[in-house]
């Protein structure tokens, strides 16, 4: 139960680093141009990432190892549609969409492609059919979002 | 028009869930952070191809950047490597709900910590219900854990 609550605090924590990093992109995109800031962060995103490996096997006195000895090669390519995002979401941002607009149906797309995950357990989620209090769960979600991104002046 | 854009920014929102499924398979394989590295890496090598064929190097503002501007990757690295590791733990639409609903009320602070902006009564009411899903999800989580364990604990007994 405990290690569960960990998890539960982990995602949520994992929105508020999300969230810092959009603000620092944003402000680094102010004084360039966002495709640009995006490589940039990436840049010292994987400098920043490299030095967390190194700082776990030295704490650690070992390598970080995964579950899955062996897994496609096609995993590797997660940074490929995650840079992607970046320039889609500078052509919507500057669409009749506007920024909350963009917002809106991202999440949509992601909640979308969660629920397929899980329903067909793909990429090593567990197959988990969707239950009535999931679509509750979602729509509260959505709907209080997207309050709060149209709610402000 | 406004169709096309909208479609657009649903497969925006698709390309993200794909992005963190693939980090989460990976961390399953290599490790959240070694995942975290690769996709940085992948997407810094993506994208300085993108900005080659599109342009877009725009550098001459950037000594005005604050120091705080360039901390996005460290931030984002951070993130990857998390979201890397509950994803699989958690399962997928669990992430997304904790993962929009932590993104959400942050924004709103960041927003009106740094940029002053007031806080409407209707995001404070948007807050509300997004706390009042993730506490039902919570409890519905709770439920079904307990009733596993009762029916296993039935079926030992």
């Amino acid at each position: 139960m405990i290690g569960r609550s960990a998890d539960w605090l982990s995602a949520l924590a994992a929105g508020a680093l999300l969230a810092v990093m959009i603000a620092c992109n944003g402000l680094l995109a102010k004084h360039s141009a966002p495709v640009f800031a995006s490589w940039a962060a990436h840049g010292t995103g994987a400098a920043a990432a490299l030095l967390l490996v190194a700082g776990w096997s030295r704490i650690f006195k070992r390598q970080e190892a995964g579950t899955q000895k062996k897994g496609p090669a096609w995993a590797y390519l997660g940074g490929v549609p995650g840079a992607l995002t970046v320039v889609l979401a500078a052509i919507t941002t500057n669409s009749p969409l506007a920024l909350s607009g963009t917002i809106a149906f991202m999440l949509v797309g992601q909640v979308i492609f969660g629920m397929a995950m899980d329903c067909f357990g793909l990429f090593g989620v567990a197959k988990r059919p969707f239950a009535a209090t999931d679509v509750a769960v979602v729509a509260l979600v959505l709907s209080g979002s997207v309050l709060l991104t149209f709610g402000g002046r | 028009m406004m169709s096309g854009y909208i479609f657009l920014a649903v497969l925006n929102g698709l390309l993200i869930g794909l992005s963190r499924a693939l980090n989460g398979k990976l961390g399953l394989m290599i490790g959240p952070l070694r995942a975290s590295f690769w996709n940085h890496l992948v997407g810094f090598v993506f994208l300085a191809a993108v900005l080659m064929i599109l342009g877009g190097w725009s550098v001459e503002n950037l000594s005005a950047a604050p120091a705080l501007a360039w901390l996005g990757g460290t931030f984002g690295a951070l993130f990857v490597a998390t979201n890397s590791l509950v994803l699989p733990r958690l399962g997928a639409i669990r992430t997304v709900v904790l993962v929009i609903c932590g993104q959400m009320v942050a924004g709103l602070l960041i927003d009106y910590l740094a940029n002053d902006a007031a806080i409407e009564p209707l995001q404070l009411a948007g807050i509300a219900i997004i706390m009042l899903g993730v506490f039902a999800a919570r409890l519905s989580g709770t439920r079904k854990a307990s009733g596993t364990a009762g029916q296993s604990a039935a079926k030992t007994g």
